[in-house]
């Protein structure tokens, strides 16, 4: 995935000393809204058949997929994971698609591609985890052409009203305690505005971050089912969770955490 | 213009339609069984055919209780199989050539043999109406051996075959015909039963349980099971059956028998105990999964409004309400194979003590809907995913196979490999923790199936549920109910006419009189000429 991927992992095997349950249910290969908040992202950068795009953060690649078979693009996926980038490549290849369709491991802070070599970009769900944010945008700049179209899903969160379970270091790998608010000196606007990339559209998607809190929900139920001695063994606190759990919930609810779709251009 | 409206003589104003014409097909008037025009139409969020017969007039019933979902199911709609063979050609069209005539969309995920007509049972309810009868037919051994092998001509390698009756257990050579069935390339049989014979006849349980131990074979029992209260039992099946049902699944239990709770659910009569079914399916250890089924208006049944029937939406909205702990919106997912407003399945893992159960619907853990949307037609990451959970949403599902276990272990296992942690960082191997979970898996199936005045042959050409006949046809379940086969099949087996059954709606009330099996036909005024179209 990217930087935060990297600190993900080494989290996930820390959550099991620091007995925090959150990173272990963000692992996810599905990123909130699945294929239908990735179909209304390609509508609204108007993909078209035979553009560059690549996807920042491709994971096991289902979007840079959907992108080359439903819309005609030769799709880059790029993730810091060399475990996800291979079993992405191989997905590829078993569809047949392996033409249309390259994933390379890399950094998005550093990305692996010369300057305008992409009509446009996505970044899913992968933004607000990476430390040097404003680094990010610029190489989602320099790796547009004049022109190109980025387009984000990303958690939206107003950093001061987070109550207290959703900050730290575990959330911060949860997507939520990093996450921007979509508007504002600290927005991702202005982030992306400051790179060069100028936001065209922004929608609201905060259901999609509720389904995602109910499939955690529902992964930590299936977690204390499948291997209960075992948590116990290893000390992770599972009592931890439904707080967590309520209260990002409630945070949705009170407009503190969301979800956002953004488009955003860079000049010619 | 200027001059008020009063000034002059009212202009007609037109008004607009109260509903939204969503679909044209094809059904059968539900008296006479010709087939009619029809017209789907949407009121209300609720989804209603409508049709009309020159001769019997207007006829509408309600067929999903949610149309929103109705109109999203369209995107589950998997392309269908080819079977290997057609039994009939294409002559006068959908319903009249069954089957499957090359006209048909999908292959047989399902085979049903009706090995009899008599039972030991005269229930109020019973689409076959069957019962002590002395004017039926039983199955030869002969007969029981040409249908099986039209549907594996048919199928190859075949899922499931289900003997069902009239009351199988009662026929003399069941456990003959279920060798037969197990000596042929039919992974699984499934022996649909009121179960006295199960409750009485202990060594019957165990020789079943000793079938279903074969090796790479298994026998399941599908047991009626209506509910708890003493007038659910005596109105559906005119008996007080609570003791005897309880003793037939201990005996299952005790044989090694994986059973499904067949309920058959009516308006007015035990929509309320819909919970109490599933929990109690739950708790017993023979008992994988609960099969709901809105009484089907064919055959034997107490008058019903079509206006006011009970659809798939209506009995998982009762599952919910009445579960609200366990369940909500969104649990259960269309089944793909047949059209996807036909059925619904869930599949719970469930665990803790009766009383204090976790139970945890798998479409929660798994974006469902993002690998079974053929519309889009997307590659997916994971067509393992995909295929598996294609097996599971299926009507040759059950819960006791091996394919259906299988697949569950591969939904669940992506479901917590998706939670990203390698055994080798996190120290719990959770993909093969849950793997192992097997025992705790349950399914829940809703199906609704179709009458003389829900039939639409939409649906009808994808159906996946067939009744196969001693003549080597494979007839869809839905229109062997509906359009006269089923008569026409008992007449010619049984050599006693059989009159046309016309469903015991309120509208037709004054139209229909009674046959010697209970059911209802039409008074000899207003039946058309001949016994139907089939």
């Amino acid at each position: 995935m990217n930087d935060g991927h990297k600190t993900l992992k080494a989290c996930c095997a820390a959550a099991y000393h620091s007995s925090d349950v959150v990173p272990l249910l963000l692992g996810d290969a599905y990123h909130p809204g699945g294929a239908a908040l990735t179909r209304r992202l390609a509508d609204a950068l108007a993909v078209a058949p035979g553009e560059r795009v690549l996807d920042v953060a491709s994971g096991r690649g289902a979007t840079a997929l959907l992108l080359a078979d439903a819309y005609g693009a030769e799709v880059d996926g790029v993730d810091y994971s060399p475990a996800a980038a291979a079993l992405a490549q191989e997905a590829a290849r078993a569809a047949g698609m392996a033409d249309s369709v390259r994933f390379t491991t890399g950094d998005a802070e550093r990305l692996p591609y010369p300057d305008g070599a992409f009509d446009a970009a996505v970044c899913e769900c992968a933004l607000c985890t990476f430390p040097d944010k404003a680094r990010a945008a610029a190489e989602f700049a320099r790796i547009l052409r004049p022109g190109g179209r980025l387009g984000l899903t990303d958690v939206t969160a107003d950093a001061d009203r987070l109550p207290p379970e959703l900050t730290g270091l575990t959330a911060r790998i949860a997507c939520v305690a990093d996450a921007r608010p979509l508007t504002g000196p600290a927005g991702y606007k202005s982030l992306l505005a400051g790179a060069g990339l100028r936001t065209t559209a922004a929608e609201r998607h905060d259901d999609a971050l509720l389904s995602m809190v109910d499939r955690i929900e529902a992964r930590l139920t299936l977690l204390r089912m499948a291997a209960p001695d075992r948590l116990r063994a290893t000390g992770v606190d599972l009592d931890a969770a439904p707080a967590v759990l309520a209260a990002a919930r409630a945070a949705v609810a009170s407009g503190t955490l969301g979800y956002a779709l953004l488009v955003a251009v860079k000049a010619d | 213009m200027n001059e008020p409206d009063t000034m002059r003589p009212q202009a007609p104003r037109k008004t607009d339609r109260d509903e939204v014409f969503a679909e044209f097909t094809r059904s059968i008037c539900p008296v006479c069984k010709t087939p009619v025009d029809a017209q789907v139409n949407i009121r209300d969020n609720k989804v209603y055919l409508r049709k009309s017969c020159r001769e019997h007039g207007g006829f509408e019933a309600l067929v999903y209780g949610d149309a929103e979902e109705y109109l999203h199911s369209a995107r589950f709609n998997k392309p269908g199989t080819i079977p290997l063979a057609f039994q009939t050609e294409v002559k006068d069209g959908c319903p009249s050539d069954c089957g499957l005539c090359p006209e048909h969309k999908q292959h047989a995920c399902l085979g049903i043999i009706e090995v009899n007509t008599g039972c030991n049972l005269d229930c109020p309810i019973c689409f076959a109406d069957s019962g002590h009868q002395q004017d039926g037919y039983a199955i030869t051994h002969e007969q029981c051996e040409r249908m099986l092998d039209a549907f594996v001509e048919s199928e190859g390698e075949a899922e499931v075959v289900m003997f069902s009756g009239g009351e199988p257990t009662i026929h003399p050579n069941i456990l003959d015909f279920i060798d037969l069935a197990q000596a042929r390339p039919i992974r699984s049989v499934t022996l649909n039963t009121n179960g006295i014979r199960l409750a009485a006849d202990r060594r019957f349980a165990a020789e079943l349980g000793e079938r279903n131990r074969a090796p790479g074979r298994s026998v399941n029992v599908y047991l009626q099971f209506d509910g708890f209260d003493k007038r659910t039992h005596l109105e559906i099946r005119g008996r007080d059956l609570r003791t005897l049902k309880q003793r037939a699944l201990d005996n299952c239990a005790e044989a090694g028998l994986t059973a499904t709770l067949v309920a058959a659910v009516e308006r007015g009569l035990n929509e309320h105990e819909l919970g109490a079914i599933v929990e109690y399916g739950i708790d017993h250890p023979a008992v994988r999964a609960v099969a709901f089924q809105p009484v089907t208006h064919s055959g034997r049944h107490v008058p019903f409004d079509p206006l006011n029937r009970l659809t798939n939406p209506d009995v998982i909205r009762l599952i919910t309400e009445q579960r609200p702990d366990w369940f909500r919106k969104g649990d259960f997912f269309p089944v793909p194979c047949c059209f996807p407003t036909c059925r619904s399945i869930t599949y719970l893992l469930v665990d803790g003590e009766p009383g204090d159960r976790t139970v945890l619907p798998v479409p929660r853990l798994l974006n469902v809907e993002d690998h079974l949307d053929y519309v889009t037609n997307r590659v997916l990451p994971d067509p393992a995913v995909r295929e598996a959970l294609e097996k599971l949403w299926s009507a040759s599902a059950s819960m006791g196979t091996a394919t259906t276990e299988e697949k569950l272990r591969t939904a669940a296992g992506a479901a917590a490999e998706a939670l990203g942690c390698a055994p080798d960082s996190c120290g719990i191997d959770l993909p093969q923790a849950v793997r192992e979970l097997d025992d705790k898996a349950f399914m829940i199936v809703v199906q609704d199936f179709q009458d003389p005045y829900t039939l639409n042959v939409k649906q009808l050409m994808k159906c996946c549920v067939e009744e196969i006949t001693p003549d080597g046809r494979l007839i869809p379940f839905c229109a062997y109910n509906s359009v006269g086969y089923r008569e026409q099949v008992r007449s010619r087996l049984s050599g006693v006419p059989v009159a046309p059954v016309a469903p015991n709606a309120l509208p037709l009330k004054d139209l229909l009189t009674s046959t010697p099996y209970g059911s209802r036909t039409p008074k000899p005024s207003t039946a058309s000429e001949g016994d139907g179209s089939a």
